[in-house]
C-alpha cells in the first residue's frame, strides 16, 4: 500500500477527463446560440457604433491597414503636409510686408539730417520696427532722386537724370 | 495464391512505425491548409466559413476551457466570447501561426483573465462522463491496475481529479490541461502561452508534484 502515483499514472488519470462531456446536444446547439448572441449584440449597439464598425470594415476591405505598417512613409507624408500648409499660411504675410516698405528701401542709406524716433514701450513690436526707420523729408534731401516722385510710365522723350552729372 | 496477398495492416501498426509519423505530419498539414482556406474565406466576408471553424473547434476548446474552469456555465459563456472575439479579430490574422495555435491562444488568455476576475468564487459543476469511457483503453488500464482507482467509483474519481486540478494555480492548470488532457506537445504549449519550452516543462514538473501529493491522500483514504 506504499505505492505512489507516479507521473505516468497521473497522466493516465488526467487523460480520463477527456471523457467529461457537456449535456447531450450541446455542441449541436452551440452554433445557433452563437448566432443568436451575435444578433443580440448587434441590436444592442447604438447606431453610431454600427456605422463606425461598417466604416472600419470598409477601410479594412481596402487594405488601408497596410499603410500602418509603413510608419516612416506615413510620417513623411504628414511632415510634407505640415510644411506645405505652413508655407501657404505664411505667403500673405510676406506680401503685406513687401507692400508696406517699398519707398523706404528705395531711399539713400544715410543722411545727416535724419532723426531717429524711438517709439514708446507701449507700442507693439511691429509698430516699433516701422518707427525705427529714419523719417523721410523730401525737401531736405539733397539728392535729385528723392525730389522726383517715381515714374512708371515711359515718356516719349525720356527724362535724363544724368544731365547734372558732368565730368 | 495466399502467399502473394500481403497481410492487412492495422492503422495502429502504421502509426507506431515511422510511416505513422509521416501520416500524422501529412494530416496536420492538410488540416492547416483546410483551416487557412476557411480563414481566407471568412476574411473575404463569408460567414459560413467561420461557422465551419466554430463547429470544428468547439469540442476541443470546450475541453480546454472546462478543465481550466471546472464549471459548465462559465465554459459556455467563455466559449461564446472566445469565438466572438476571434470573429472580430480574424481580419487581422496574418497566418504567422496556425489558426489552431491562434484560437487556442485567445482561449487560454481569455480564460486566465476570467479566472483572475472570478477568484475563488465558483462552484464546481461536473459534466456527464461519456458512456464510451467504459470501453476506453486508458480507462480499463487505470481501473484494472490502480487499486485506489479501482476502489472508488467513477464519479468519485472525477470529483477527486477536479479538486486536484483546482488546487493548482491558473497557469499550472493551463499547462496540465494542455499537456495531459489535450495531449499537446511542449512546443505547441509554449507557442500558445508565449513562454519558453523550459518554462512549460518546469510548470509541468511542479504541477505533477502537487497533483501527486493530493492524489496520494486520496490513495490513503479513498472514500473520504
Amino acid at each position: 500500500m506504499d505505492e505512489q502515483f507516479d507521473d505516468s499514472e497521473i497522466g493516465r488519470l488526467l487523460r480520463l477527463k477527456r471523457h467529461e462531456q457537456p449535456p447531450p446536444g450541446y455542441f449541436e446547439d452551440f452554433l445557433h446560440e452563437f448566432h443568436r448572441r451575435q444578433r443580440d449584440e448587434l441590436l444592442r449597439q447604438p447606431l453610431w457604433q454600427i456605422a463606425l464598425n461598417r466604416a472600419h470594415d470598409f477601410m479594412m476591405g481596402l487594405n488601408v491597414h497596410r499603410l500602418a505598417s509603413y510608419p516612416a512613409a506615413v510620417a513623411a507624408v504628414l511632415i510634407c503636409a505640415a510644411v506645405i500648409s505652413l508655407k501657404i499660411y505664411e505667403a500673405p504675410q510676406s506680401s503685406e510686408l513687401a507692400q508696406s516698405t517699398p519707398v523706404i528701401s528705395a531711399q539713400p542709406v544715410s543722411s545727416d539730417n535724419e532723426t531717429w524716433d524711438l517709439a514708446p514701450a507701449s507700442v507693439t513690436s511691429a509698430t516699433r520696427v516701422a518707427s525705427l526707420q529714419p523719417p523721410i523729408h523730401f525737401s531736405n534731401v539733397s539728392t535729385h532722386r528723392t525730389a522726383t516722385p517715381p515714374r512708371y510710365v515711359l515718356d516719349s522723350k525720356p527724362v535724363s537724370y544724368e544731365s547734372t552729372l558732368r565730368f | 495464391m495466399n502467399a502473394v496477398l500481403a497481410p492487412p495492416r492495422r492503422i495502429s501498426d502504421l502509426l507506431s512505425s515511422g510511416l505513422g509519423a509521416t501520416v500524422k505530419k501529412r494530416r496536420a498539414m492538410d488540416q492547416r491548409d483546410e483551416d487557412q482556406q476557411l480563414v481566407a474565406r471568412t476574411q473575404d466576408g463569408e460567414a459560413s466559413a467561420f461557422d465551419q471553424l466554430v463547429v470544428k473547434y468547439t469540442p476541443r476548446l470546450y475541453g480546454l476551457v472546462y478543465n481550466m474552469t471546472s464549471n459548465h456555465e462559465d465554459t459556455n459563456d467563455l466559449l461564446q466570447d472566445i469565438f466572438a472575439k476571434a470573429y472580430k479579430s480574424i481580419r487581422g490574422f496574418r497566418g504567422k501561426s496556425s489558426f489552431y495555435t491562434w484560437i487556442h491562444s485567445i482561449a487560454v488568455n481569455m480564460t486566465l483573465n476570467f479566472l483572475k476576475k472570478r477568484g475563488r468564487r465558483f462552484h464546481m459543476s461536473l459534466d456527464d462522463v461519456d458512456a464510451s469511457i467504459q470501453n476506453d483503453k486508458e480507462f480499463l488500464e487505470v481501473t484494472q491496475t490502480s487499486s485506489p482507482v479501482r476502489e472508488a467509483d467513477l464519479s468519485e474519481l472525477q470529483r477527486r481529479l477536479n479538486e486536484a486540478m483546482m488546487k493548482l494555480s491558473d497557469e499550472h492548470r493551463a499547462v496540465v490541461t494542455m499537456f495531459h488532457i489535450q495531449g499537446m506537445p511542449h512546443a505547441e504549449i509554449s507557442k500558445i502561452l508565449n513562454v519558453s519550452e523550459g518554462t512549460v516543462r518546469s510548470r509541468l514538473f511542479y504541477a505533477n508534484r502537487q497533483l501527486q501529493n493530493y492524489l496520494d491522500e486520496f490513495r490513503k483514504n479513498p472514500v473520504a
